[in-house]
């Protein structure tokens, strides 16, 4: 009898320890949202790369009394009453505010895309090829040039489009589908937002788009999901299918406007043969008697993205505005004290030192610094409850500003070509991983000071937390005994510096 | 008396040599008496220069070749002659070899504290031997806040495991043993150092899903020399049962579908002039694998065994 009981406990702690269902988070969890601001003169702000928001023409929405709104209202009523539970579930995932959701799949394909292509059996490497996408390597490779890039052009359609959007809203004032019909509830809360045309679906097709170009190999995926996007639009219950198809087309427009900038913004010729990364490195040398050399085996032979400080800024008209001081010559006391203050570091490494180390390491195979920011953001709009206007604003300036800062930062990057720790210090060892480009200045602390400023313009009330955030991201370069003190610092005073540019647009885009 | 001691250190190194790969609980078949105690040092060196990143075997110069160095005490203690208690805590430091592209600091900690019972359910003699049957139930966590996500270079997993093995065991009166062992190990969560990893898609949380396992054993064993020799060649294999591939050219990381195969083999040679000292030497080299280090492990270590609640005449 004992030994029965005994079994069953031993069973009873197996079943209870197994069924365990390590349920874990897989995007930000939050409920349709009741916005603070409705923005009905956003049609008037100032759009990126249109013009004026009325630029983009779309047809006229037809009555709400003629047949052919009544019937598209009874396909609405027909399609929701034959919902399925995983279609109710996706429009419960997509909610009112679906450009974060873009956000979170332009994070994911970023994560995924972001792996440095590894040597060749005979010791060379091969550079992704966007003409040759499936590789081996496959294209992209989504380092946080590329990530920030890539993040801009969708949040910068994104604006524009419902800048658009907001235009033809308050211009024609079309009721949502569920005010029409008794028999529609509406999935989400109610904020009295005109449905002609639908700002989901601008946010469902400028993202698709954008992002399909950026992530050839998702085409599918993306397809896939702008589908099921724009399905939760109509059966939420606040959409008729012009309504959505008005979106679309504007999303469509834009996307076109964006991408068109993107073909011609100089990055693909960021990533320079051999011979053009060598005279770089010569100059510095010739300069200031120093060059970034690859330690990597075998060696790279150029690194990441030398002409990305060339590519085309979003709020700045000459990157050399921007450009920092020189860092401290290799006989200085204070390049000699940051030798020792590194060996301090690593030889003393404590345990709040390495977790904000890798905190920010934001690395190879994650999202990057950039998208880390974006993650943060997203939390803040949430809590804030910003509507699709507002937050596809934040995105804009937001990735607009971080990827100034990045060209700012690989300009000076390449124009200086500063040796890393691990080239200067002998038998030097580090905790977080040395990327493939000169130290000055750190990349990660002029994205996150750019990232805090924009932030603390639309947070206000958050802007110390922010701040300090920036400056934890700077320094744990530092920690993870891949950057030089004066990398960090004078990297954040960069970003914030690049950031002012944005700010200044900011508060003359109309929205204030 | 003699056989007694031995199946007790036996037993222990059942243990370690588990523990020093992927702590798991004893795996061989003797039961030690009430009121006796075995501990037990080992000091084992691992290394690879290759690895299987998905099932593709490679090589990696930003890592060059990781070697590990175990350093573990451990002790068991007779509560009855059916029910056995053991404890166990290694040290494991870690480093490459230079020159290597990567200049990452190793680690060197203490790892996962390891708490196990073993129950003797079933033994029957027959003419020309002995069965037994016997469950061992094992629990290890961490002991230090050491970092699962620092691959290679993490020294273990930083998640609470829970194992639940059965053994079956046929000894021959002429010494020679066949041993076949199953375990399940439930893995918890691990915790990194940042809030957001990709696994086959976006987690945004610091919590990281370690794969449970399964493992099989096969010994094959016997007893040379008087008893003061005994031998053991041994195949060991353990299967994830979730998990994602290492990506291409990228680190591992614990949400990882672990799997590998292992050949082993083991000596333990009991000195006559001292009652209750032996020593051991194994080695041990992983022959297959998925997201696994091809890792070669070369041991030695000492056992002593005593009558803890005797006073010594």
């Amino acid at each position: 009898m004992i030994n029965k009981l005994r079994i069953i406990a031993i069973l009873g702690l197996f079943a209870a320890l197994t069924a365990c269902d390590k349920d874990l988070p897989t995007f930000l969890p939050y409920e349709s949202i009741e916005f603070s601001t409705l923005d009905s003169d956003g049609g008037t702000w100032t759009p990126v790369l249109l013009a004026d928001g009325s630029d983009i023409l779309i047809p006229a929405p037809e009555d709400i009394s003629s047949a052919a709104y009544q019937a598209e209202l009874a396909e609405v009523e027909m399609e929701i009453s034959g919902m399925s539970e995983s279609e109710r579930a996706s429009v419960n995932y997509w909610t009112n505010n679906s450009a974060i959701r873009w956000n979170e799949i332009a994070l994911e394909l970023i994560a995924k895309y972001n792996l440095i292509p590894g040597p060749n059996d005979d010791g060379s490497y091969t550079l992704p090829n966007p003409g040759n996408p499936d590789g081996p390597p496959p294209f992209p490779f989504a380092h946080p040039p590329y990530a920030v890039r890539a993040l801009a052009y969708m949040s910068v359609a994104q604006f524009d489009g419902l800048i658009s959007a907001w235009h033809y809203k308050f211009t024609y004032n079309r009721p949502a589908a569920f005010k029409q019909s008794n028999s529609i509830e509406y999935a989400y809360q109610d904020n009295n937002i005109p449905s002609y045309p639908s700002e989901g679906a601008v946010i469902a097709e400028a993202s698709r788009r954008v992002l399909t170009a950026m992530f050839p190999l998702e085409a599918d995926y993306l397809q896939e999901k702008a589908d099921e996007h724009t399905r939760s639009l109509l059966l939420s219950g606040g959409y008729v299918s012009s309504d959505i198809e008005a979106g679309q087309q504007i999303g469509q427009e834009v996307a076109t406007l964006a991408l068109a900038r993107a073909s011609q913004d100089g990055m693909s010729k960021a990533q320079t043969p051999k011979p053009v990364s060598d005279s770089i490195a010569n100059s510095a040398m010739e300069r200031y008697g120093w060059q970034w050399i690859n330690q990597e085996l075998p060696r790279r032979p150029v690194g990441l993205t030398p002409f990305y400080g060339k590519v085309q800024m979003w709020s700045v008209a000459d990157v050399a505005d921007t450009r920092v001081p020189p860092p401290p010559s290799l006989t200085s006391q204070e390049y000699l004290d940051d030798i020792e203050l590194l060996k301090y570091y690593a030889d003393n490494m404590t345990e709040e030192w390495r977790r904000i180390a890798n905190f920010w390491q934001d690395g190879l195979g994650t999202y990057t610094p950039p998208g880390h920011w974006n993650d943060i953001a997203n939390r803040y709009l949430v809590q804030y409850k910003l509507n699709p206007l507002r937050t596809a604003r934040m995105y804009a300036y937001l990735n607009m500003a971080m990827m100034d800062g990045g060209i700012s930062c690989w300009d000076s990057k390449y124009y200086y070509h500063y040796p890393r720790p691990i080239q200067q210090i002998p038998g030097f060892e580090t905790i977080a991983g040395t990327p493939n480009f000169p130290s000055y200045t750190s990349g990660h602390s002029v994205f996150s000071a750019a990232a805090a400023e924009i932030l603390s313009e639309i947070f206000p009330q958050e802007a110390s937390k922010f701040r300090g955030w920036a400056e934890e991201a700077a320094i744990s370069r530092v920690y993870g005994g891949i950057h030089w003190s004066f990398d960090a610092t004078v990297g954040t005073a960069q970003g914030r510096d690049v950031a002012s540019y944005t700010i200044t647009r900011m508060r003359n885009d109309g929205s204030n | 008396m003699k056989n007694k001691r031995q199946r007790i250190i036996g037993l222990l190194l059942g243990l370690f040599i588990a523990t020093s790969i992927q702590a798991q609980t004893p795996s061989d078949a003797v039961m030690m008496g009430s009121r006796m105690l075995c501990v037990l040092f080992d000091y084992n060196q691992g290394r690879f220069d290759q690895y299987w990143e998905g099932p593709n075997l490679r090589e990696n110069q930003t890592i060059a070749t990781v070697r590990s160095t175990t350093v573990l005490g451990m002790a068991a203690i007779g509560i009855s002659n059916n029910l056995n208690v053991y404890v166990g805590l290694p040290h494991i430091t870690t480093e490459s070899s230079t020159p290597n592209g990567g200049k990452f600091a190793g680690v060197s900690a203490f790892q996962d504290f390891t708490l196990a019972v073993k129950y003797k359910a079933y033994q029957k003699d027959f003419e020309n031997g002995q069965l037994r049957i016997l469950g061992t139930i094992g629990f290890s966590a961490p002991s230090t806040n050491y970092l699962a996500d620092y691959r290679p270079y993490a020294i273990g997993n930083g998640a609470p495991e829970l194992t639940y093995r059965g053994i079956f065991q046929f000894k021959h009166n002429n010494g020679m043993y066949a041993r076949l062992a199953g375990t399940y190990i439930w893995r918890g969560y691990s915790e990194a150092e940042r809030e957001y990893y990709y696994n086959n898609g976006s987690y945004y949380t610091t919590w990281m899903d370690v794969p449970n396992a399964v493992t099989v054993e096969g010994v094959l064993g016997s007893w040379f020399m008087d008893n003061a020799l005994q031998v053991e060649l041994s195949y060991l294999s353990s299967t994830s049962l979730s998990g994602d591939d290492i990506r291409a050219y990228n680190a591992a990381q614990p949400t990882n579908k672990v799997n590998w195969g292992r050949v082993g083999a083991l000596a333990h040679y009991y000195i006559k002039s001292v009652e209750g000292l032996g020593f051991v030497a194994y080695y041990n080299q992983n022959v297959s694998g998925r997201n696994a280090p091809k890792m070669s492990t070369m041991g030695v270590g000492i056992t002593y065994f005593f009558n803890f609640l005797k006073p010594k005449s």
